[in-house]
């Protein structure tokens, strides 16, 4: 167990300004309001002298943008030496719950299974989390029906919780505890009654949230799979195709998905392998080099889309690929919303 | 650093002319290079593009790779108008591959079509390199027309060993064909394997193995005896890039080879 502290905001400004000399480090900012409403954050630079804005929920990336890009260069190849350019240390400030938990797919992805990912795992050691708990939550936001909580409990090197004029601290690892200790001026063991306090926010919002989602009437965590066997043939995935313009939002935007192509590319004088993000929701995604395709249908990839997160994850890994955050809902042009399909299925079977 | 996405250099040492679309490129890795036969391989076209595909060449030759490929897409076009001596990268071998160890004293029916009898002919050469380990090697292999069978010269080579029958059939024949006319699936009766103990590998268009097993099933082979090579656009190989997702198996690294028995629960695996 390691240590709690607490910090006022001055000094936290102070810290991180201190960290931008050694790190690159990122926080959220708000974005120039849109036509939802509600504010959005957006991860940018800290630059120095610049101080941390508290994002109240998740930002609108995903945490995966830290991590895979678009487009990257995976390999040059026929070359002696493969050149590694040295990656800085990263700090990333505002990461939440969901993003946590929905970035552990990531790591399950490129640093088990056969072989490591090694250009994923150097940018993964070098990324300091900072978390913090949510304070408030988006229409779309709906963790509590996966059973995740909307303050982090795992998975982060520091996690702030505000307080008064200041956040407690809390220490998630080792590499958390060594930046605190590297910059004690700043941090003082919390007391039992800030512990206590940030509890009660805690519990405030979880009932917040839980009377927002209440009505919602989500599926339950442990159906989902079976919604996903049973559900397989009903016309729940023709019905919500029809809005679907292809576009492939709903994966880019997730902080599970993870899919991509390995591409060649020309660039004097040594050849290229690039890493480019593919999305199941594209035409040619599962096509083979004879034409065959088994995902010819939109509504068969709006189900494989479905299988890969709630039945094949759960056979992997034990949990479904899901946070709720509620990116791939807010994204879609055409209005596809994930908890509507879970629901539709579960409502056929049941009737 | 080592990465898992990076190909080592090949030199294409030659190539043969199978069919009017499938020839076999004998590849020279300039590393060590060792392959399972049934594993697969990622080959690159330097710059341009990469594939999956089976060896078909012995796993017991150390220095070169065969690759029987038919020119079906963009890179398999460009490789069949390649010419040799050019590089190309591979990656791999990936997946898992035939479970020799299970087949020791077995009957293996082997059965093939098309292209598909590429990746059987490593199998079939790993078979006949310890003959005295299995009961008997049964070939039934079926071609679209006696044009596009491949390995010609070889295929009455190995019919002439001991412990291996072979039966061959053409969907449409051609004149002067005094051969089998039929779908594959019309010679798989009557055939010299005890099915107390024998298994059976199949590997072909998807439409062929879906009747095949079907065959297979009705003729009493239990749904783990049956082999199946499944064919899905792997990309980068390693159950990383999603594209080969089959249920809850991963093609390139579950896979390719899967028993019936491991598939039967999975909806569409024959799309």
């Amino acid at each position: 167990m390691y240590n709690i502290y607490y910090t006022e905001n001055s000094q936290l400004n102070e810290f991180a300004d201190r960290l931008t000399s050694k790190f690159k480090v990122f926080s959220a900012a708000v974005r120039p309001a849109n036509f939802t409403k509600e504010t959005d954050y957006s991860y940018k630079t800290l630059d120095k002298s610049e101080s941390i804005v508290f994002n109240p929920y998740r930002a609108v990336e995903p945490l995966k943008s830290f991590f895979t890009h678009p487009q990257e260069k995976a390999s040059e190849y026929f070359v002696p030496d493969e050149k590694i350019i040295p990656l800085g240390k990263t700090v990333i400030f505002g990461v939440k719950s969901c993003d946590i938990a929905g970035h552990k797919i990531q790591d399950f992805v490129f640093l088990e299974g056969v072989e490591v990912d090694s250009l994923y795992r150097i940018k993964r050691e070098n990324t300091i989390f900072v978390s913090s708990d949510c304070t408030d939550f988006k229409q779309v936001c709906h963790c509590l029906a996966w059973d995740i909580l909307p303050h982090p409990t795992w998975g982060f090197d520091l996690n702030l919780s505000p307080l008064n004029d200041g956040f407690v601290v809390e220490v998630g690892s080792a590499r958390g505890e060594e930046l605190v200790k590297g910059y004690k001026e700043y941090f003082i063991p919390a007391k039992d009654t800030q512990i206590s306090g940030c509890r009660q926010k805690r519990e405030n919002l979880i009932s917040k949230l839980k009377k927002h989602l209440l009505p919602q009437n989500l599926v339950r965590k442990d159906s989902v799979q079976r919604l996903m066997k049973d559900g397989y043939s009903l016309d729940t995935w023709q019905q919500f195709m029809l809005t679907c313009v292809e576009c492939g939002g709903c994966n880019f935007i997730c902080d599970t998905c993870h899919c991509f192509l390995l591409a060649d590319k020309k660039k004097q004088p040594q050849n290229l392998k690039v890493k480019v993000w593919d999305s199941c929701q594209y035409a040619n995604y599962a096509r083979v080099a004879g034409g065959a395709n088994p995902l010819k249908m939109r509504a068969q990839r709006l189900r494989f889309r479905f299988t890969k997160k709630f039945d094949f994850f759960v056979d992997n890994l034990g949990i479904p690929a899901c946070c709720g955050c509620g990116r791939c809902i807010e994204v879609c042009p055409g209005k596809i919303d994930l908890r509507e399909v879970l629901k539709d299925l579960a409502k056929k079977l049941k009737g | 650093m080592n990465n898992i996405y990076r190909p080592t250099e090949a030199v294409l040492e030659d190539i043969i002319l199978e069919s009017p679309t499938i020839k076999t490129f004998i590849i020279r890795p300039k590393e060590p290079f060792e392959f399972k036969t049934g594993q697969f391989i990622e080959l690159t076209l330097p710059g341009i593009g990469e594939a999956p595909f089976t060896p078909s060449s012995d796993p017991n030759i150390k220095d070169k790779i065969d690759v029987t490929i038919m020119n079906v897409g963009r890179v398999t076009s460009l490789l069949h108008n390649s010419t040799k001596n050019i590089s190309l990268g591979i990656r791999g071998p990936y997946g898992k591959g035939y479970p020799l160890d299970k087949f020791e004293g077995k009957d293996i029916l082997v059965v093939g079509g098309g292209v598909g009898l590429a990746p059987l002919r490593s199998l079939l050469f790993s078979l006949f390199a310890q003959l005295d380990r299995y009961n008997k090697v049964v070939l039934r292999y079926g071609a679209r027309t006696p044009t596009d069978i491949i390995y010609k010269d070889s295929i009455p080579q190995w019919a002439k060993k001991k412990k291996v029958d072979i039966v061959t059939t053409v969907d449409v024949g051609e004149p002067g064909w005094k051969g089998n006319v039929g779908l594959v699936t019309t010679i798989l009766k009557d055939m010299p394997v005890d099915l107390k103990k024998a298994i059976s590998i199949v590997c072909g268009p998807p439409i062929m193995m879906k009747f095949v097993t079907l065959k297979l099933l009705e003729l009493g082979f239990a749904p783990k005896d049956i082999y199946l090579s499944m064919e899905k656009n792997m990309s980068c190989g390693l159950g990383k890039c999603g594209h080969c997702r089959l249920g809850r198996y991963y093609t390139c690294k579950d896979g390719p080879v899967f028993t019936y028995e491991e598939l039967k629960d999975i909806h569409d695996i024959w799309d």
